[in-house]
């Protein structure tokens, strides 16, 4: 524990290319991981563009067949492997060691390792595409027989496979890293029952990952051996089975889901408290829901498997059904912290409140096709499209910007500008509806996911428009939040420590941070220790 | 189902689907206009005056275990609700009927579809030239599913029902049309380049026609 309150002097870090490559600051690997998975992010969403533009009509010609396979594949593998889930590993990496008042992570060697692997994981998926055959096209799930290589015979695939493989083992460490971090250097009063809602959830996901992410890489691996050193895992015709696949993928394919979703509640139950005024409400609620999420997920894999015919569909039915009751209680608790509060609308809470209305649609549809016979329907057509996209796009994406705009000014010493960041946030909610909420619809019309085309029926035509032009709107809000950096960036006016009246501990140190974090620390009696700081009066008036 | 939206029955079987889907889209509105509305109250009601400074704070209550008992087994007794409901509608729309009237053996491949009646005859069609299967009103046919090549699914959107075709498995599922028509069809697993065109149809004919189809087809 000493070690975290004394820090060692030592020669100011260089700031020039060489000191951002060789460093091992958590804070400086958080952001190198920030920038370089929304790097990822707007490529995966040109992609996206792409293909709302060669869907905008029937039996379009935009991009062929092949190409469309090529773009539908990377844009979901880059926006699951490289921005959602290792935006929250940016952010907790930044984040972790100065809420809980330490001078770094516990292994910071391995954390810059973990970054370089995933860095170069992502850019080994996209090479693919300067290959003959082009990048992989066997979908973000790739599945078997697809993907063997029989069928797959290019090199795309298999750069897929090394790439994805990479950035899952960089995973694992990064979590292994977070957890021991939390556990054993916390700064002194910082109990496990004190740390923020951010840190817990951070706790969750690393267990998740730590648990999930070894299925998928040997999954990977059998791949691998089956395409290229003989091997059969996968094939039926010499006794190995197509549907493990799908086993392994899902075991942790689903967990996934909630490794790219717990981190997102975690920083809205740090952003609602400070845009009410009002001490979380129950601290309590949210750290056992979280748990309860976790355990959950790692039982409810099959769900997606229930058009198999080959998994007990009743089990998995149930357990999916009852993560909707931990997920209602953060929901409520949510609301509870509001309720009578003083709620002021700057952008992270403009952001956060987006995120309770779209996540919320995603997780009612979630429960609708944990139902086995509403999801013999809903499986695999523009229905799953709409549900996936309004929890991680509506949810975790509208959580990534009330990050963004909530801890921009810790990270850089300015914020972003509010005028803009407002109409950022409505583009995106507008644009965001617009392209996903016809996609239900399209999906109950017949509509199958991961077609080039589509006949000139019914609603098909107007619907597909729609969704279009509301991507066409997305990219605005994207492109405005871009202008918006820019110009932050060059106005460069400083903020203070703590620019939003905010709980946790690293509202007590300069924006930015200096390398060793603090200089002093608060006393830590509550999970808000720079408020009771602050506002000594308030603090003594709140319960516990 | 082209042209509209809301779930409508074409099989006995998809009258049970169709009934899930009206009972989980009611209680999930209700679920949905009830948490919208209480952020949207929270949000308009406790909104900071204009007048109110920025180190004005509102009352600092928080945890209520009464609240979180209530907002954890209220929402548990709905899915378990939902669950039983769910269960028995899965059972119905899954049981087999012992002795089916007609038996259809589909082999999917990239990228067309072989129906092969159980006596004859066998339609085959690929991308350009879909297949048409052709099955009596109001008896069961039985469909014996597997796939040649990767995975594919059977999907006739209107019977609100898809399985999966899986390559060294065979699945088989009922279905008993309540429609005469004819119902368009979708490979709904993506197959590689040509999925999307991996399409099919099924007509639905009165019995008698069935079996004059069924004679001038095998002959």
């Amino acid at each position: 524990m000493s070690a975290a309150a004394a820090p060692v002097a030592a020669a100011p870090p260089r700031n020039d290319l060489l000191g951002w490559i060789t460093s091992t600051d958590h804070k400086r690997i958080g952001i190198l991981y920030l920038t370089t998975s929304l790097g990822y992010f707007f490529v995966a969403g040109l992609l996206a563009v792409v293909i709302r533009t060669q869907l905008a009509h029937p039996n379009a010609t935009v991009v062929s067949a092949h190409t469309y396979a090529q773009l539908f594949t990377l844009h979901g593998t880059a926006m699951i492997f490289l921005f959602v889930a290792p935006f929250a590993l940016g952010l907790a990496n930044f984040l972790i060691p100065l809420q809980i008042g330490a001078p770094d992570m516990a292994f910071p060697r391995l954390n810059a390792l973990s970054y370089w692997m995933f860095l170069f994981g992502g850019l080994v998926i996209f090479a693919g595409a300067a290959t003959n055959e082009g990048a992989a096209a066997a979908g973000w799930t790739s599945y078997v027989p697809l993907a063997t290589i029989k069928i797959s015979t290019g090199l795309g695939q298999d750069l897929w496979i090394v790439g994805v493989f990479l950035v899952s083992v960089a995973t694992i460490l990064t979590s292994i890293n977070f957890i021991t971090t939390v556990f054993i250097y916390r700064a002194p009063g910082m109990t496990m029952w004190r740390i923020p809602i951010f840190t817990w959830e951070m706790i969750a996901t690393s267990l998740l990952v730590f648990m999930a992410f070894p299925a998928l890489a040997a999954d990977l691996l059998l791949l691998f051996v089956d395409r290229h050193l003989g091997g059969h895992a996968f094939d039926p015709a010499h006794g190995g089975n197509a549907i493990l696949w799908q086993h392994l993928f899902w075991f942790f394919g689903h967990p996934e889901v909630y490794v790219m979703i717990l981190p997102y509640f975690g920083v809205v139950s740090e952003i609602i408290p400070v845009f009410s005024r009002k001490p979380i409400f129950g601290y309590t609620g949210l750290v056992i829901s979280a748990f309860a999420i976790a355990g959950l997920s790692m039982g409810v894999w099959a769900h997606h498997m229930f058009t198999t015919g080959a998994v007990n569909n009743p089990f998995f039915s149930f357990v999916s059904f009852l993560i909707a009751v931990p997920t209602g209680v953060k929901f409520f608790n949510w609301i509870a912290t509001m309720w009578r509060g003083s709620i002021s609308f700057q952008t992270p809470m403009l952001f956060s409140i987006g995120f309770l209305m779209n996540f919320l649609l995603g997780g009612i549809t979630g429960v609708m096709v944990a139902s086995p016979p509403i999801d013999f329907q809903a499986q695999d057509s523009y229905f799953i499209v709409a549900h996936m996209h309004y929890v991680l796009g509506g949810g975790s994406l509208f959580a990534i910007f009330a990050a963004l705009f909530f801890w921009w000014p810790k990270m850089f010493g300015v914020k972003l500008h509010e005028g803009l960041g407002k109409w950022c946030f409505w583009l995106l909610f507008v644009g965001f509806n617009v392209t996903f909420f016809p996609m239900h619809l399209l999906g109950l019309d017949g509509m199958p996911r991961r077609v080039f085309t589509y006949a000139n029926q019914g609603q098909l035509p107007e619907l597909n428009m729609i969704a279009t032009l509301g991507s066409y709107v997305m990219l605005a809000g994207v492109l405005v939040f871009c202008w918006n950096v820019v110009v932050s960036t060059i106005k460069r006016e400083p903020v203070g420590a703590d620019p939003w009246r905010a709980n946790s501990l690293e509202w007590w140190t300069t924006s930015p941070p200096p390398e060793h974090n603090f200089d002093t620390l608060p006393p830590i009696r509550s999970e808000r220790p720079v408020f009771d700081a602050h506002y000594p009066e308030v603090a003594a008036r709140t319960p516990r | 189902m082209h042209g509209q939206t809301w779930p409508a029955a074409a099989t006995t079987q998809s009258s049970v689907l169709a009934s899930d889907w009206v009972l989980f889209a009611l209680a999930g509105l209700a679920v949905a206009l009830l948490v919208w509305g209480l952020i949207l109250f929270a949000i308009v009601r406790w909104r900071r005056p204009k007048r109110d400074g920025d180190d004005a704070f509102p009352p600092q209550f928080r945890n209520n275990n009464p609240l979180e008992i209530a907002w954890t087994v209220i929402p548990l007794i709905l899915v378990i609700g939902l669950f039983v409901y769910t269960y028995r509608a899965e059972a119905n729309v899954e049981a087999l009927v012992p002795k089916p009237d007609v038996t259809v053996a589909v082999n999917a491949y990239r990228w067309g579809w072989t129906f092969a009646y159980d006596g004859g005859p066998t339609i085959n069609g690929a991308a350009q030239k879909p297949p048409e299967m052709v099955i009596p009103l109001g008896e069961t046919t039985r469909i014996v599913l597997t796939s040649s090549d990767v995975n594919h699914a059977f999907w006739v959107p209107d019977f609100l029902f898809k399985r999966d075709a899986i390559p060294g498995r065979t699945s088989s599922f009922d279905l008993r049309p309540s429609k005469p028509g004819t119902f368009l069809g979708h490979c709904a697993e993506f197959c590689g380049l040509d999925h999307a065109l991996m399409n099919f149809s099924v007509r639905v004919v009165p019995p008698d026609e069935y079996a004059r189809w069924r004679r001038g087809g095998s002959s």
